[in-house]
């Protein structure tokens, strides 16, 4: 009987411990460092800015190429994000949305690190800005 | 026949004549950009798309066929039945739309006690994109593949020569996407085996019938289906002849940025498509459906 309890509560700590560490690793990912953002990219005009016929195009890219780290609605909590070393922040945030179009442009599709590069992937011009457009949906 | 010929000869001529009159509309107006996705891979079930991938991609194809369905739960449904069929393949992009690619099959079955080893070397063109605005209607891409049989040389019987190890297919694929749920193709092939077995054909025509209706952003329902033609004239020796069996799959896609994951059931043992169009001797039935999946997976250079 003793022995038996003693393998519940060793069962339950270690429970516990995972519990906690669930909640705890992904807070200890440390943000990537600030981008250096090449001038051209700064200034660069979204050239179907005003498309909505786009969002559907940018909804159908991004849940293809981006959702599994980025999830489903840009909070970065996709499958993929857990085993990332670097943390991602919420597409959704005002840090992301101040972004002008064309630096968001720049990370997403030349990217760095751990965030790829999309540009052979998304080839055509016009899908990466739907895709842009399409994260400016999420405010 | 004739009317599959002249259907397809039809299309040819009139995705050919779009293009020619909008040549000059073209440089003075936008650039018509071919539509997005027709399908998700170059692969559908066992057959190939018009659809080829951007210019230094490989890809890695994995493709399995399990055993028939009909044994149920004593092998799993055929999961673990000693008869499956493997075939690894790579496939890179050398050009804007030319694709040229390696695979190996096992093919043979248990039964047979000799694994085949069919090593297959193929090209494929995709000759026009279907675009946007309808400047140009369809897709029009070509496949052709020879196949080397790699089993020992003492299986084969007397008179033996290289040649008797090589078979060759070549198809014409004409697709459309008619939304963007719905894309479909049709086709039409040549295959031929230099060594067949008695009562089947050296040469055999067939038409091809597939596509896929996307029902999320990832998801598509898949169905393919190939006819062989019995054609007496195409093979005079062959007095005892069994035209082989049309093959049917269905199944449904799942797609990532890097990945296609193809689940689904089908009546033909083949992974090459000679093998398919002459050697299929499973009829449309239930039991003799077999799972099979066809994994793709792109790295871009």
């Amino acid at each position: 009987m003793k022995t038996l309890k003693n393998i519940f509560i060793g069962l339950s700590l270690v429970f516990t411990g995972i519990l906690l560490a669930a909640f705890t690793l992904p807070q200890n990912k440390k943000v990537g460092r600030p981008w250096e953002i090449p001038a051209k990219y700064k200034t660069m005009e979204n050239t179907f800015k005003d498309d909505a016929s786009l969002l559907k195009v940018g909804k159908m890219l991004y849940t293809k190429h981006c959702k599994s780290c980025h999830g489903s609605k840009g909070e970065g909590n996709g499958p993929k994000a857990k085993s990332m070393k670097t943390a991602i922040r919420s597409l959704k945030s005002a840090e992301v949305q101040s972004q002008a179009d064309g630096v968001l442009y720049y990370q997403s599709f030349v990217g760095r690190d751990e965030m790829p590069n999309y540009e052979k992937k998304i080839g055509d011009d016009e899908d990466r800005w739907a895709i842009i457009n399409y994260l400016r949906t999420m405010k | 026949m004739r009317k599959y010929i002249f259907t397809l000869s039809c299309l040819l001529v009139f995705a050919f004549g779009s293009v020619l009159a909008q040549e000059n509309a073209t440089e003075i107006k936008k650039v018509d950009k071919p539509v997005r996705s027709p399908f998700e891979s170059g692969y559908l079930i066992d057959n190939q798309t018009t659809l080829i991938q951007p210019v230094k991609t490989l890809e890695f194809a994995i493709q399995h066929k399990f055993g028939s369905v009909e044994n149920g739960h004593s092998d799993l449904w055929g999961l673990y039945a000693p008869s499956a069929n493997i075939r690894l393949a790579l496939n890179y992009v050398v050009a804007e739309n030319i694709q040229i690619g390696l695979g190996v099959t096992k093919g043979g079955t248990a039964d047979e006690n000799a694994l085949k080893m069919i090593t297959d070397f193929n090209a494929k063109w995709t000759i026009l994109e279907q675009t946007r605005n309808n400047t140009v209607p369809i897709a029009l891409a070509v496949y052709g593949n020879i196949a080397i049989d790699g089993r020992d040389k003492d299986i084969f019987e007397y008179d033996y020569g290289f040649s008797d190890r090589l078979s060759s297919f070549a198809q014409v694929i004409v697709g459309r996407k008619f939304n963007d749920e719905i894309s479909l193709q049709t086709g039409l092939s040549y295959s031929h085996f230099n060594l067949i077995d008695k009562g089947s054909y050296h040469d055999k025509l067939g038409v091809h019938f597939n596509g896929r209706f996307k029902v999320s952003p990832q998801g598509s329902i898949i169905f393919n289906f190939d006819a062989p033609i019995d054609l007496i004239s195409l093979d005079s020796e062959a007095d005892d002849y069994k035209n082989s069996k049309p093959n049917l799959s269905f199944g449904y896609e799942i797609s990532t940025s890097t990945h296609a994951f193809q689940i689904y059931m089908g009546n033909s043992k083949g992974l090459i498509q000679q093998d398919i169009m002459v050697n299929n001797s499973n009829k449309i039935d239930l039991d003799n459906f077999m799972i099979g999946f066809t994994i793709t997976r792109l790295w871009n250079f």
